[in-house]
């Protein structure tokens, strides 16, 4: 029964009714409600439980800035939790729970037991959880199921997001008054505007006003300006849109909720849209909210928001009780008990903290017989599960006390309002420092940090006059601003509107006895944070406030305390003898409201999530039912197992053929750059560890490449293709890198060499045929060139046509073998990767993957740049001074580190070769190495093992490592103590295993 | 997210398009042979840290694939120009803001 | 010999995304001449000399485009552009630019690495905004435009078209993705890929 729906009036649809379930239980409500509304309208009072007491709380305000009516809808991986029930649109089905409450709302054991409330005064964590601290964990396990905060779903997200990259000359935050005026002001002078509004409908406060504009309702006035807007081919609208974040450079997120108010999922639509904007200029029209005011028992249900009461009425239609005190320390609040009495309830009285109101609003509600209880407060609320009654006291003449006794007010709804605070959160998110107003009582956006301007109750200004002409003047301005110089007249909008007078400060009403003793007197609703507590922090010795929102939790909901936090810093000034200026406030953040994950990641997700690199053979690997690795972003054949293998015997299995005929690697994802210029040969020279401004046409080198600090930082083969033109390959992972490093040193240090480099990796799709038939494969698919090895020798390139394809042969050797790697435009690299295995059929030529090529090299001790080093080793450490040249002029890149005196110490870890005593056992790569397992720790560290395989090949494992001091070490025995308890026993050898002499690629 | 204007596109883009690349107008000792350990390590390791007004190379990885210099708050984030690897820049630190001292190459 | 060539997006040619019919296609030409130019945009020569091969000279201002005839000349850097032109034609202009042009310069052909596409349909606007933050709106990117930028987590260079639509120019080892991603982002206006040999 929606015992509190009236008979008439409001935005909903009453032909049309919606039902749902809230904890279990069936309602009805209409379309065009808000959870919160068909809530009241059935005439449910307490909707959650507190966080810390557990005491019954009621809806309190109609938007974002309600702390009580969270809730968690639907159930499996088909819910959302943390959503407050004011801003939920109600949708048939739509199912409900509290997060709050257990084990019911209706039922808390901790109200009952009195339990929690005792156990947590602030810093409750700090003081009672932390030891000892091992029962913590079973603690934190039971706070958070009392405490409910939400359920996180543990299936995945059946729902779809994305996102959106926009770019405007105007952004407009809220479409209330201020922001419609500012973004019709904006479109007029031709800007690209986007208007985003949280609520479903534009119209801000003016939905559930009973103001006019222009001699007709407000709502008109509405209307003209979304066809205005609607029409302009440059305005984008944006309901149901929070802008949650203001970023760096006038980057700002937006949520869209684009199918929330159908149903809890949306199978084949986007549920929600993430809008990125960047915008040449801003206009905050966010408005304000009002502020509670602080009195001993203000959280019980019935007790609620002045403005709230107005808008359940106007707007849904929802009368929330029956007989109404207001309590007000202000003109605006008035409005709340007219509409009442208009609607036919009973005003039982007006409590007005002020002397002696006077404004206009103050005489209308005499006029309609409203009783006005002037200089007057409620000290308490009365009632256990809803407000039965409240408390009215006398205040003295400095409203620093009562000065009398209080007298009961029957009633069962209580309206407060202790003003209104600018909702300045965005303006916070810049870094603009709010700025106190003592005239408005609260803080007002400070100084820009970017390119934005408030407008509106956002900025202080509470006249629905105030608002239009402050919208319009900030639509002009930052429109103008953005570059655009169209019309700029100001608009005249007319509002008959009377003055006001001003409102009186009061964040802690005065109550017969002190904080400390007087019923509980709530600041922090979702937290339950009291002014006792505020106090308490304060004369425990905290001062600044942000320290002071820690130690008592006050803004920490996921309300962000867009309720309780002014009037707890203003308790704080107090209790520290202070302005509310210096004591300042806590610095807002993103997001304004909970954003769900799911926006944030969009269509980043599974497939998507991030890219896959594929060769040109890619469906050719797929087809043999390739194993993949991912190589950076790339994603690279592991091993091609048959039917029944494992890992262990594809692996085995192809470095076999490889060593005893042939095999073929797609290896197109090494990084290819080609260099032209000039000054090319001195640039590689310059760059790599070796020498290359002799390296003839038709040849290749193999080099190392260091970082400025003498450590390997990427290693590859260049190839001369003829004067002043080379051909780098680099390794799989480091192209980008090496590119950058490349154009880094030519850019900013020697500008005067002149030299190109172009990115040719995706060009050139690359299939290394290698083992002692390689020729005899290449042989058959080419026949323009002489292959042999004296006409086509060991390190030398050749352009040549295979099946017939233009081609470039290389012949270097990454695996000790006869090695033919064979280059095409990537475009024929299918064709020709099949034509070759068609050549090398008879051969049984076999496929390999990474998985054999790293067993294969490091038989032949060739190390992998990023696996064999980390960073912090020399080519020295590495054994590789074969490839320094100290003969060159120039100090190539990384010479002087070599120097170093660290460098020269002779204990540093080297690359060795690890033989284990059970030619069986395979060290797993990471293992640590030790001189004396039976030492007492702390050990000491001789170095880890960084590549271990088994070597089919050799019939027993290999591993390389280094070792401190490894190269003059050969023969000693070293132990691997590892994670499972066993010491695995190594001998340090070469770290060449295989064809020591390197005759097998030289064939 | 950052907004950063690219003297050679001449245009702001996006901050995912660029990669940062550290401390400007640091120049490589043209004789590193003759450097101390200390000298070198002066080079190779110690950097301003600036809080405040600071120089700084960006790469535009994904435009126009060329280097160039920002002069950045690290403080606001807020950039005060964009200019070549060539030039020098417009504002500096204490001078605060006085863009038109020296020769300003491209605000935006 | 063509039987052997494989575009990037060859495996895509003919899906589709979305229901009924296609409002947004992607067309993947078949193969085209890429040529990576660099050379001194300052030096009267080199610009003359590429205008004497290709027709047009390389544009200097930033994020334009030329062409001339089957040449299309796409500005990437201060001193780099992009040629795309008819496969059959792309040897024959190689070698003449290699003839014409002296001092320094390079001419790289990456006609394997890259592929074009053309993207157009009502729903086009939208899929460039998931993709990228760069606005591509007509006011700040008309005809003639074209721009290297981040696109998806890849890059692409786009380019505005007379007729309104947009071509991309990808790279082919991202290629997959980047079709996966656009068919994806299409999806809700329904998303075709055509490819050169079914037009
Ligand atoms: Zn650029």
């Amino acid at each position: 029964m929606q015992t509190n729906r009236v008979a008439s009036g409001g935005r909903i649809n009453r032909g049309n009714a919606v039902n749902f379930t809230f904890n279990g239980k069936a309602y009805q409500g209409f379309a065009g409600d808000t959870l919160a509304a068909a809530l009241l309208a059935n005439g449910v009072d307490i909707v959650g439980r507190s966080f810390k007491y557990g005491r019954p709380r009621g809806i309190v305000g109609h938007g974002a800035e309600e702390p009580n009516a969270i809730v968690q809808l639907g159930s499996g991986a088909q819910t959302v939790p943390n959503l407050r029930a004011t801003q939920v649109e109600l949708y048939e089905g739509l199912e409900a729970h509290s997060v709050g409450g257990w084990p019911s709302v209706d039922f808390d054991v901790r109200e009952v037991l009195g339990f929690m409330g005792k156990m947590m005064p602030p810093g409750f964590y700090y003081k009672t959880f932390m030891r000892p601290q091992n029962l913590w964990h079973f603690y934190e396990r039971w706070i958070r199921k009392a405490a409910g905060l939400g359920k996180a779903p543990l299936e995945s997200d059946p729902d779809c997001y994305d996102k959106l990259n926009q770019n405007c000359d105007v952004l407009v935050v809220g479409a209330g008054p201020a922001g419609l005026a500012a973004a019709s002001a904006a479109a007029r002078a031709g800007a690209r505007v986007i208007i985003a509004d949280e609520q479903q409908e534009f119209g801000g406060s003016l939905l559930a006003s009973q103001q006019q504009i222009d001699g007709q309702p407000a709502m008109s006035w509405v209307d003209e300006r979304l066809a205005e807007l609607g029409n302009n081919d440059n305005v984008m609208l944006l309901p149901r849109s929070t802008v949650f974040g203001y970023y760096d450079h006038n980057f700002l997120g937006i949520l869209e909720r684009r199918t929330d108010h159908l149903g809890i999922s949306s199978p084949g639509q986007v549920r929600q849209r993430m809008h990125r904007v960047r915008a040449k200029q801003v206009v905050l029209a966010t408005g304000a909210i009002e502020r509670p005011l602080v009195f001993a028992n203000n959280d019980l249900p019935g007790v609620m928001m002045a403005s709230s009461v107005s808008t359940y009425l106007n707007r849904y239609g929802v009368a929330a009780g029956n007989n109404l005190v207001l309590f007000t320390t202000n003109d605006n609040a008035y409005q709340t008990a007219i509409d009442w009495h208009k609607a036919g309830r009973k005003v039982v009285k007006i409590v007005d903290s002020r002397p002696e109101p006077t404004g206009a609003l103050v005489n209308t509600a005499r006029e309609f017989g409203i009783d006005v209880m002037a200089g007057h407060v409620v000290v308490e609320a009365k009632g256990r599960r809803r407000v039965k009654g409240a408390m009215v006291a006398p205040l003295n003449d400095n409203a620093s006390a009562v000065a009398g006794a209080a007298i009961r007010l029957d009633c069962d709804l209580l309206a407060c309002s202790g003003g209104w605070s600018p909702a300045i959160h965005l303006s916070s998110h810049t870094g603009a420092k709010p700025q106190w107003n003592d005239e408005l009582v609260g803080f007002v956006p400070g100084e820009s940090k970017q390119q934005e301007r408030s407008a509106g109750s956002a900025k202080g200004a509470y006249s629905l006059a105030g608002c239009l002409q402050q919208g319009d003047e900030a639509g002009r301005e930052a429109a103008r601003k953005a570059g655009l110089d169209g019309e700029s007249t100001a608009a005249s909008y007319q509002v008959d509107e009377q003055p006001q007078q001003p409102q009186q400060a009061m964040f802690l009403v005065p109550h017969a006895k002190s904080t400390s003793r007087a019923p509980v007197q709530f600041v922090d609703f979702q937290l339950d944070v009291t002014a006792a507590a505020i106090e308490l922090a304060a004369r425990e010795g905290y001062e600044s406030v942000e320290h002071v929102k820690r130690y008592t939790a006050m803004g920490f909901g996921t309300d962000q305390g867009k309720l309780g936090n002014i009037n707890g810093m203003a308790i704080l000034a107090r209790a520290l003898g202070r302005g509310i200026p210096e004591t300042g406030t806590t610095i807002f953040r993103p997001s304004y409201t909970p954003t769900t994950f799911g926006a944030i990641a969009g269509r980043d997700v599974a497939d998507l999530f991030d890219p896959e690199r594929y060769t040109a053979m890619q469906r050719w690997h797929q087809q043999q039912g390739a194993e993949f690795e991912n190589v950076g972003q790339w994603k690279r054949p592991w091993y091609y197992p048959k039917p029944g293998e494992t890992m262990h015997d594809a692996v085995n299995r192809e470095c076999l053929a490889v060593r005893n005929s042939v095999g073929m690697l797609d290896a197109s994802t090494l990084g290819k750059i080609d260099i032209q210029g000039p000054d090319a040969g001195e640039f590689l020279n310059r760059m790599y560890t070796n020498a290359y401004a002799k390296l003839a046409p038709g040849k290749c080198r193999y080099g190392l490449m260091l970082k400025e600090d003498g450590m390997i930082f990427d290693d590859g083969v260049t190839a001369c293709l003829g004067p002043n033109h080379y051909l780098m390959f680099t390794t799989t992972g480091g192209a980008a890198a090496v590119l950058a490093w490349l154009e880094l040193w030519q850019q900013t240090e020697w500008p005067e060499l002149q030299v190109y480099f172009t990115s040719v990796t995706d060009h050139w799709a690359t299939a290394t045929v290698t083992g002692p038939n390689a020729r005899k494969v290449i042989e058959k698919v080419c026949d323009d060139i002489d292959l042999s090895n004296e006409a086509f020798p060991f390190m030398d390139w050749r352009d040549a046509t295979v099946a017939g394809v233009s081609a470039r042969i290389f012949r270097i050797s990454f695996t000790g073998e006869l090695s033919l790697e064979v280059n095409v435009p990537a475009h024929h690299g299918r064709y020709v990767w099949e034509k070759l295995v068609e050549a090398g059929e008879e051969f049984g030529i076999t496929p390999y993957g990474t998985e054999t090529m790293h067993v294969l090299r490091a038989e032949k001790g060739f190390i992998i740049v990023g696996q064999d080093t980390d960073g912090s080793m020399t080519p020295a450490d590495m054994g590789m001074n074969w490839v320094v040249s100290q003969k060159k002029e120039f100090s190539f890149i990384g010479k002087r580190s070599l120097s170093r005196s660290d460098m020269l110490r002779e204990d540093r870890k080297q690359l060795v070769g690890l033989k284990t005593r059970d030619p069986q056992d395979v060290l797993p790569e990471g293992a640590q190495i030790v001189n004396q397992p039976e030492h007492a720790p702390p050990v000491p560290m001789q170095g880890h093992v960084t590549s271990s395989y088994y070597s089919a090949n050799l019939g027993h494992s290999i591993a390389l490592a280094v070792v401190k001091g490894g190269h003059k070490r050969m023969g000693e025995t070293v132990y691997c103590p590892l994670a499972d308890g066993r010491v695995i026993e190594a001998e340090i050898v070469s770290s060449i295993f295989y064809d020591p002499k390197g005759e097998r690629q030289n064939v | 997210m950052l907004h950063i204007y690219c003297p050679f596109c001449r245009e702001e883009r996006d901050e995912e398009e660029f990669s940062y690349a550290g401390e400007a107008h640091i120049q490589r000792p043209l004789d590193p042979e003759s450097l101390s350990d200390e000298e070198w390590g002066d080079y190779l390791f110690f950097r301003t840290n600036a809080k405040g007004i600071h120089h700084e190379m960006w790469y535009h990885i994904a435009g126009c694939r060329r280097y160039f210099n920002v002069t950045r708050d690290t403080l606001s984030y807020q950039i005060l120009e964009s200019y070549l690897i060539s030039q020098q820049p417009g504002v500096r630190a204490k001078q605060t803001a006085s863009a038109e001292q020296g020769e300003q190459p491209n605000a935006n | 010999m063509s039987s052997s060539i494989e575009t990037p997006l060859h495996y895509f040619h003919g899906q589709q995304t979305g229901s009924g019919d296609a409002q947004v296609t992607i067309f993947e030409s078949p193969l085209c001449g890429h040529l990576n130019l660099r050379g001194n945009p300052q030096d009267e020569q080199f610009l003359e000399g590429v205008e004497s091969v290709v027709g047009v000279k390389p544009p200097t201002t930033a994020g334009s485009c030329a062409s001339s005839g089957d040449i299309s000349i796409y500005w990437l850097g201060p001193d780099e552009w992009l040629l795309l032109l008819p496969e059959s034609r792309r040897a024959e202009v190689e070698s003449e630019l290699r003839n014409k042009l002296s001092g320094h310069f390079s001419v790289v052909d990456v006609s394997g690495g890259q592929t074009l596409l053309n993207v157009r349909g009502d729903g086009v606007a939208d899929m460039l905004k998931k993709s990228a933050s760069y606005d591509f709106h007509s006011n700040n990117f008309p005809a003639g435009r074209c721009v290297q930028t981040h696109f998806a987590k890849a890059t692409a260079l786009v380019s505005k078209k007379d007729d309104g639509s947009f071509d991309l120019v990808i790279r082919r080892s991202f290629a997959d993705y980047l079709a996966s991603w656009l068919l994806d982002a299409g999806e809700e206006f329904g998303c075709r890929v055509v490819g050169g040999g079914e037009v």
